[in-house]
């Protein structure tokens, strides 16, 4: 490895902050997924909380300030209840079957 | 002539088995598209030993190989696969022959050209643009597989020039 190996990787990180950059966006719309069936659609705009049946239990969402946040479920290590409120990417609760991604209007619900 | 026939059959060959047993590993086969790519370690080598010419040959035929033993031909991982190992190799020559980048370097272009193929596929196929956002993640699994491969064919390549 030289270093202009190292600039290539330097470049190629820069590249994709870049995309990851670009491809953020404000969502207006949460789909809720329980064996990937849509289960739940949720306006983002309305703060309130919301409970789905998941495999192990109910989980409970709650949407404020437009994001949202897994506030309890039944898991081992609780990783989807530990992100923080968010509007962006998916969110995965695999112990419960769930998966939660976003989307930029009303119709469009695989999108992302 | 002969002798570099042979030479090329045996380098296909373990490119098949490298990339069969690669299929092994489960742990590369969570993601869909992230691969550790160890079939990359022959083109690598034919590159700098061999010619261009002789790595093309070898990626297309250890692609129709592959896809008769696992896949299935003309199915539409085929042509993810034949896009991918077509456009490393292209990308891979042209670096080695006109960057200063070592073969570490080398291998991670040829990773990387070798996911941007495969989201271009995949956006044809599937036609939703959508798709780019898997394209950070397979770029950054690509510079980690990249510098292994790279390694593994640097210190091959001298043990080679050794002997």
């Amino acid at each position: 490895m030289n270093k202009y190996d190292i600039k290539l990787i330097v470049i190629i990180l820069f590249v994709v902050v870049f995309i990851l950059f670009l491809t953020r966006k404000n969502n207006n719309y949460a789909n809720v997924y329980y064996n990937n069936e849509l289960v739940l659609k949720i306006d983002l705009n309305i703060d309130k909380e919301y409970s789905v049946e998941g495999y192990n239990g109910i989980v409970k969402i709650k949407v404020k300030d437009n994001k949202l946040k897994v506030i309890e479920e039944t898991s081992k290590f609780h990783i989807c209840s530990k992100m923080d409120y968010t509007n962006n990417g998916v969110i995965v609760c695999l112990p419960n079957k769930i998966t939660i991604n976003f989307s930029n209007n009303e119709l469009d619900t695989i999108a992302g | 002539m002969n002798k570099k026939i042979a030479k090329i059959a045996m380098l296909l060959s373990i490119s098949v088995v490298l990339a069969l047993i690669e299929s092994f590993i489960p742990l590369f086969n969570m993601m869909p598209g992230i691969k550790l790519g160890l079939a990359n370690i022959v083109i690598v080598f034919v590159i700098y030993d061999l010619s261009f010419k002789d790595a093309i040959y070898i990626s297309i035929l250890r692609v129709i190989l592959i896809g008769i033993l696992r896949t299935g031909l003309f199915s539409i991982s085929f042509f993810f696969s034949l896009v991918g190992a077509l456009l490393s190799v292209i990308t891979m020559y042209l670096v080695k022959r006109y960057s200063k980048l070592s073969v570490v370097g080398v291998s991670i272009s040829g990773a990387i050209s070798h996911s941007i193929g495969q989201i271009i596929v995949a956006m044809l196929f599937l036609s939703n643009i959508n798709i780019i956002y898997y394209l950070p993640i397979l770029l950054i699994s690509s510079i980690i597989t990249g510098i292994i491969v790279g390694m593994v064919s640097d210190r091959l390549l001298n043990y080679y020039k050794s002997i």
